[in-house]
């Protein structure tokens, strides 16, 4: 019985890990389409979303199964709760990171070439933050959990610093306000998934913990 | 159970035989001893009796009673022996120990009535004058033939015991004296047998240890003597086995370290076996932080785990193209994945190999849009010069053959490059379609092919008046592009019209051999020296250089061909007998 839920639970971690490569990738991806203005792959990582969206669906269901079956207690069940949420959050990444695709695409349609504020430097970041939160996930990390919780602030302050470029840049240039509202949806995005980067390092804390540090400053 | 130690197994069943054999031969000793002693007690007293009676005969017969209980009580204080002295109707004359007047009639006595009658009576039984334990021997006194009475001579049984009690307890000390000595000794005999064998458990545990340069000392018994010698050549083997296994274990290392190509050996649950060197940089891993740990932990490359996935689950070797990003760079890697068994045939897991074809994919663009960049590049001066050649041909038009000739040249040439240009584009065209998969095959009729071709030469054929014969049926069809398949004939028929002489026969037959479709172009001309045959197809190979070019040939045609067979997953092949003619096969599958 319980080497039965030991396999299971196992291999519970294998599906999420593997959910959490294509969701890394895909947001690795998005951001090489928007610098190589490659529509191409862009449309790849729209599709991909929906390979995304159905692993989702898989994983919760496997979870829920686990939960129902073998009633796992303590580290069991928080790691089955923390695996519940990881995959929530990065279900939403996979779409943060088509709706990247969607503004690729019509930025080239728009024939906007440079970005209002530095868009690489806070795509490193935000990509660094995720691959943070996922290896604390792999290999049970508190430090590094904790180091991708700090990177957030970081990443907040250069989405407000773009806001305000090109509220500028709008105000300069009414002609490209298009494009300029596509960069502002990007830097949202890329702001939107350092976010769910924190919260699948908070949820790997308290799988580790069982405290939960959301919320506290 | 806890385990005995040979010791206590040997120990306490040498204590037990000794300690047996020691009782068993007390035992037999004293009970020997004991029946010595009564019968010499009975000797003893038989013969006390017997000069008793000597001395007793003449006061018996005369009866003589005082006399005899007098004489009794004398030697039975000398002898320490009671004697008594009995008539022969029981009753007691004398007495060493007891008045006679006192004693009642013995003639019921067991000793005493076997006397009476004739014959040695000796009995042992409680002495009810003595109250106590006696032994009794009665002997009859006879006078003339007639028993007058008896003698009887007795002893007390404890005198008996006591004797021997002696004798007992001596021989009890020395039984336990002697067990003593057996005790030590065997203890002693035990671990002289148990000790070897305790050296050589020691032996044998350090070789399961590792230590297999040690080895045992060959003593003792010949047994244990063999047993060590066996043990050590075991070691010897062991030892020999172990650092064959390390040394092909390290040369199985080195070989995979060394290997430029990454290779990753997974087992049945995706956790890493095995990884070389190369792969792990591919990755940006550590071999040893990985090694034992599942796919889905180390290498966070959504496509490497789908295909490890694949790898594990097929049957047959796989093989695919994979994207990885190393950073914000792209590495396009060609992946082959086999899958890995064990000695018994069983399936343990996969093996893939990773070749980093980035560099190589790049390089391969670079040269296919070189050449159609080249020939693009090349198309347009040419065509000025073809144009302005033709004009300034046109405006000489009545001049002499001296001012029109080099301008027929540049004209001629002009064509001649435009069509090796051509040639060329179509040749990268069709390998980069066929290397992209892109060329789409149809099941399409031959027929509209074959006749297209002869529409597109009938101009040629005409001038050189060439009867063309075609064989085909309506209804066979096969898989082909039917543009490049007409490209591909056109070719084969300007060769066949191009050397064929004026008036002569030019023959394309269709035939379904088995799987195949075959297309036959047959001529009746010059026909081709059989050492060119291997070298037909390919590009800029020429028969007869100069003929050719006169011919104005670009060298490129039958290349084309031979793509536009691969193309078609077919093959071109050529028979040819100099002076009577060539025919070329094309074979195509008809599936």
């Amino acid at each position: 019985m319980t080497g039965h839920m030991e396999r299971e639970i196992s291999r519970l971690k294998k599906s999420i890990l593997a959910l959490a490569a294509v969701v890394e990738e895909s947001v690795k991806q998005a951001v090489i389409a928007l610098e190589k203005r490659d529509t191409e792959l862009a449309k790849k990582i729209i599709q991909g979303d929906l390979a995304v969206n159905q692993q989702e669906v898989e994983l919760e269901e496997e979870c829920l199964k686990i939960l129902a079956l073998h009633q796992p207690v303590a580290a069991d069940l928080r790691f089955i709760v923390a695996v519940l949420k990881i995959n929530n959050d990065l279900e939403r990444i996979g779409d943060l990171a088509a709706n990247m695709a969607d503004r690729t695409v019509d930025l080239v349609e728009d024939r906007a070439d440079t970005a209002p504020f530095d868009l690489e430097k806070m795509a490193d970041k935000v990509e660094l933050m995720l691959e943070k939160a996922l290896d604390a996930l792999v290999n049970y990390d508190i430090k590094l959990a904790n180091e991708a919780i700090e990177l957030d602030d970081e990443v907040d302050q250069m989405h407000k610093q773009s806001f305000a470029e090109v509220k500028k840049q709008i105000r300069q240039n009414p002609e490209q306000m298009d494009a300029q509202i596509n960069y502002l949806s990007i830097s949202r995005y890329l702001e939107r998934i350092a976010d769910l980067a924190t919260n699948i390092a908070e949820d790997v804390v308290y799988m580790i913990e069982g405290k939960i540090v959301r919320h506290i400053l | 159970m806890k385990k005995l130690r040979l010791l206590w197994h040997l120990y306490p069943a040498f204590l037990v035989i000794t300690l047996v054999a020691i009782l068993a031969v007390t035992w037999y000793v004293s009970s020997a001893l004991r029946q010595f002693h009564i019968v010499q007690t009975e000797k003893n007293l038989t013969a006390r009796a017997n000069l008793i009676i000597d001395q007793v005969q003449d006061d018996l017969t005369r009866g003589n009673a005082f006399n005899l209980d007098e004489l009794s009580k004398r030697l039975g204080k000398k002898t320490e022996t009671r004697i008594t002295i009995i008539l022969n109707d029981g009753k007691v004359l004398a007495d060493s120990r007891e008045n006679p007047q006192r004693m009642d009639n013995h003639a019921r006595r067991p000793e005493v009535a076997a006397a009476l009658s004739g014959s040695k009576g000796v009995s042992t039984r409680f002495s009810r004058t003595l109250q106590q334990n006696q032994m009794y021997v009665a002997l009859p006194v006879s006078a003339d033939g007639t028993i007058i009475g008896c003698v009887r001579t007795s002893i007390p049984v404890t005198a008996i015991g006591e004797t021997l009690e002696a004798l007992y307890q001596r021989i009890a000390g020395a039984g336990f004296l002697i067990a003593v000595v057996l005790a030590v000794l065997s203890l002693w005999l035990a671990r002289r047998i148990s000790q070897p064998l305790e050296r050589m458990r020691r032996g044998a545990e350090r070789f399961a240890l590792g230590e297999l340069d040690r080895r045992l000392p060959i003593s003792g018994a010949e047994e244990l003597a063999d047993l060590a010698g066996s043990l050590n050549d075991m070691a010897a083997q062991l030892d020999e086995r172990f650092q064959t296994v390390i040394r092909q274990r390290n040369e199985l290392e080195a070989v995979l370290s060394s290997m430029v190509e990454g290779v990753l050996a997974v087992d049945n649950n995706e956790t890493i076996i095995r990884i070389n060197r190369a792969a792990a940089n591919l990755f940006a891993v550590e071999p040893e932080t990985i090694i034992t740990r599942p796919v889905q932990e180390v290498l966070r490359k959504a496509e490497l785990q789908q295909f490890i996935h694949d790898a594990i689950s097929a049957k047959e070797p796989i093989e695919r193209n994979l994207t990885i990003f190393r950073g914000n760079q792209e590495v396009l890697l060609q992946a082959h994945g086999s899958p890995l068994r064990n000695a018994q045939e069983k399936k343990i897991g996969a093996l893939i190999v990773f070749n980093d074809i980035t560099r190589l994919r790049r390089l391969e663009n670079l040269r296919r849009d070189f050449v159609a960049n080249v020939s693009h590049e090349l198309k347009t001066p040419i065509t000025a010069i073809k144009g302005w050649a033709e004009t300034l041909r046109e405006s000489k038009k009545d001049a002499p053959d001296e001012e029109t000739r080099p301008i027929e040249v540049i004209v001629r040439q002009s064509d001649r490059l435009n069509a090796i240009v051509n040639d060329l584009l179509d040749l990268s065209r069709i390998e980069q379609e066929q290397e992209g998969a892109k060329i789409e095959l149809q099941q399409a009729p031959i027929r509209p092919v074959i006749d297209a071709t002869a529409q597109a030469c009938s101009v040629d054929l005409e001038k050189k008046r060439i009867a063309l014969t075609i064989v085909c049926t309506d209804s066979l069809k096969a898989p082909i592009n039917p543009p490049l398949l007409e490209q591909a004939l056109i070719n084969l028929l300007n060769n066949a019209i191009k050397y064929s002489p004026e008036q002569s026969r030019v023959i394309i037959e269709t035939a379904e051999n088995g799987p195949d479709l075959m297309i036959k172009v047959t001529d009746f001309g010059c026909g081709i020296p059989t050492n060119h045959l291997p070298r037909l197809f390919e590009r800029f190979y020429r028969v007869d250089v100069a003929r050719s070019r006169e011919m104005g040939g670009t060298g490129l045609g039958l290349a084309i061909v031979k793509h536009i067979a691969q193309a078609h997953h077919g093959s071109i092949e050529v028979e040819s007998s100099p002076g009577k003619g060539s025919c070329f096969t094309l074979t195509l599958p008809l599936r």
